[in-house]
């Protein structure tokens, strides 16, 4: 059983694009302990609608577990034995972390769209700020995927000093026009359903026609269209009567991930996060591999065959740059039906890799 | 320690890291389980980089510290740039490469040197296979039937000298060896060298 704790920093928090909140809440749990030496401490970053439960049940009457619970926990991959494990939810996410949807303590009222404007780069000095107050100098490990892989790739560049070695998977130096486009029309979903109210919804009445259908159009993205042929294929529900009821599986199962969503997630820091991700860019402001320059650790990146949103591609470009500039990194790629959640299932090779890789 | 199987395997290695300089940057193009570069890391302490296409392989050089490159070989070669590397290697996989010039041709641009080592397919017992057994080699080396074996291109010792001459490649040190990949030989490459390693550049 695991539970999550709050860090709370009554320091100013400073954003990247120069908006400050007075203060900064990081929601994080923890797996397995902290050694003496502090130094066998490994983050693990979440993706976009992820949060800091990666591991293990809140109770033992839980059925669900964390989301990364095959990967991380007592003789995993991850192994918290070994593993000083942290997760935090994201700055800018909605799961206890400071977000749009927090109180802000100098009105009393939540941000909103008074949140500044957030970077990948602001997520993972906020994560700094934990680590100091765990007295954690050093990380043996930073793993994520997906918008965790971006804040991984964002640690190995800002903070090299602090960095061991670094795991991104399923994830690249920046958006291609197509996942700026998908993430669009699902904000443009959000905010043009009536609920959205600039942004100024209450908690039980907000855009929740917007966030389920944006939910369902990037639920599709995560996927392959193998992997929901096999899933799904055309199979139908016998009780569908009206034209447009639910009639064939696939849309029961995206109905289901749209309603689902709305209740647990903020639609203001789902418009922040895919903001930040469209914005996020390794080539800039010079070039891909001056931006990498910085890097010391070693570093593994992993893509998988079937990921369309972010594909193998954008992936190996990353080990591509590292290597042209003498850096010690490596790129495998796995061939998973899975599309972008791919990183997510139980993949048996993924699992030996990730283990090679930390104990190496 | 040491199959006789896993001393033919490495049958170049030596022959290789003779060649190859302290601290160099080495980029080995099929580069297996990365004990090639493994070894020339703790012998010569280079910057090397493993590429090869097989998940398994990539397991084991990752576990060996070996940064390495799953991909096609000479799809990757195409995002380094010129003399990126001071040593482009390439053991045992030249025969299998679908288009050999080409991909030794941007191994001579992105490496200042290739070392080359493969199989003389015209050496005696090879011939005296195809020549009166009418059978394909099978040995330790070459373990599987030819319908699980990948596709090759076998060529021989006099033919990647012409090779190299036609296209105006330099070669540098040459090493042959015997029949037993162990032992080096000068005499009739062609019929008796078991195994040949090159050290090319670009002619200049």
């Amino acid at each position: 059983m695991v539970e999550s704790q709050d860090f709370v920093s009554l320091e100013r928090f400073q954003f990247e694009s120069g908006g400050s909140i007075p203060e900064l809440r990081l929601r994080y749990e923890t797996y397995g302990h902290l050694n003496a030496a502090k130094d066998n401490a490994i983050l693990i970053c979440h993706a976009l609608t992820g949060d800091h439960h990666c591991a293990g049940v809140y109770s033992m009457d839980e059925r669900k577990q964390g989301w990364w619970n095959f990967m991380v926990g007592p003789g995993k991959p991850i192994n918290s034995s070994e593993y000083f494990v942290i997760c935090t939810n994201a700055l800018g996410g909605c799961q206890g972390s400071s977000g749009p949807g927090s109180i802000n303590p100098e009105t009393g009222k939540p941000y909103n769209l008074d949140f500044p404007k957030l970077t990948v780069r602001d997520m993972v000095r906020a994560q700094t700020l934990l680590l100091d107050s765990l007295g954690i100098d050093r990380l043996h490990a930073v793993v994520g995927g997906s918008m965790g892989g971006m804040q991984t790739l964002q640690w190995a560049i800002d903070y090299p000093e602090r960095v061991g070695r670094y795991i991104a998977l399923a994830c690249g130096a920046r958006h291609t026009a197509q996942a700026i486009a998908f993430n669009d029309t699902g904000r443009q979903a959000i905010i043009t359903d009536p609920g959205w109210q600039q942004g100024h919804y209450t908690a039980d009445a907000g855009p929740g026609q917007g966030m389920a259908v944006a939910r369902m159009m990037a639920h599709i993205t995560y996927l392959s269209d193998v992997g929901m042929q096999s899933k799904f294929g055309r199979r139908r529900r016998s009780s569908a009567k009206e034209h447009f009821d639910v009639e064939f599986e696939v849309e029961s199962y995206l109905r289901y991930q749209g309603q689902r969503f709305v209740t647990r997630f903020d639609a203001n820091s789902y418009l922040y996060l895919t903001k930040a991700l469209d914005r996020f860019d390794l080539h800039g402001p010079e070039s891909l591999d001056a931006t990498l320059s910085a890097v010391t650790a070693p570093g593994l990146v992993v893509g998988f065959t079937s990921d369309w949103l972010y594909p193998p591609q954008g992936n190996r470009e990353l080990v591509e740059a590292l290597l042209r500039i003498g850096k010690d990194a490596s790129y495998a790629e796995l061939a998973m039906d899975y599309g972008h959640d791919s990183f997510l299932v139980r993949a048996p090779k993924l699992y030996k890799l990730i283990r090679n890789f930390l104990q190496r | 320690m040491y199959s006789k199987h896993t001393k033919k395997r490495q049958a170049d290695f030596q022959v290789i890291a003779r060649w190859v300089g302290e601290g160099e940057r080495v980029l080995d193009l099929g580069c297996g389980r990365g004990i090639l570069l493994e070894y020339l890391k703790q012998t010569k302490g280079v910057y090397g980089v493993g590429v090869d296409i097989d998940f398994d392989k990539i397991l084991s050089c990752v576990k060996r510290g070996v940064p390495v490159y799953q991909g096609d070989v000479h799809e990757v070669l195409g995002s380094f740039q010129d003399n990126a590397f001071d040593r482009v290697i390439i053991s045992r996989t030249v025969d299998q490469f679908e288009d050999p010039d080409a991909t030794l041709h941007e191994g001579l641009r992105v490496g200042k040197r290739v070392t080359v080592g493969f199989v003389n397919h015209a050496y005696w017992k090879n011939r005296i296979n195809a020549a009166f057994l009418g059978r394909r080699i099978l040995n330790e080396v070459y373990p599987d039937p030819w319908y699980a074996s990948l596709p090759a291109n076998p060529f021989s010792v006099v033919e990647f000298e012409d090779y190299c001459k036609v296209k105006n490649i330099s070669i540098g040190n040459k090493v042959y060896l015997a029949g037993d990949w162990r032992s080096e030989r000068a005499l009739l490459p062609n019929l008796l060298a078991g195994y040949a390693i090159y050290d090319l550049s670009k002619a200049g």
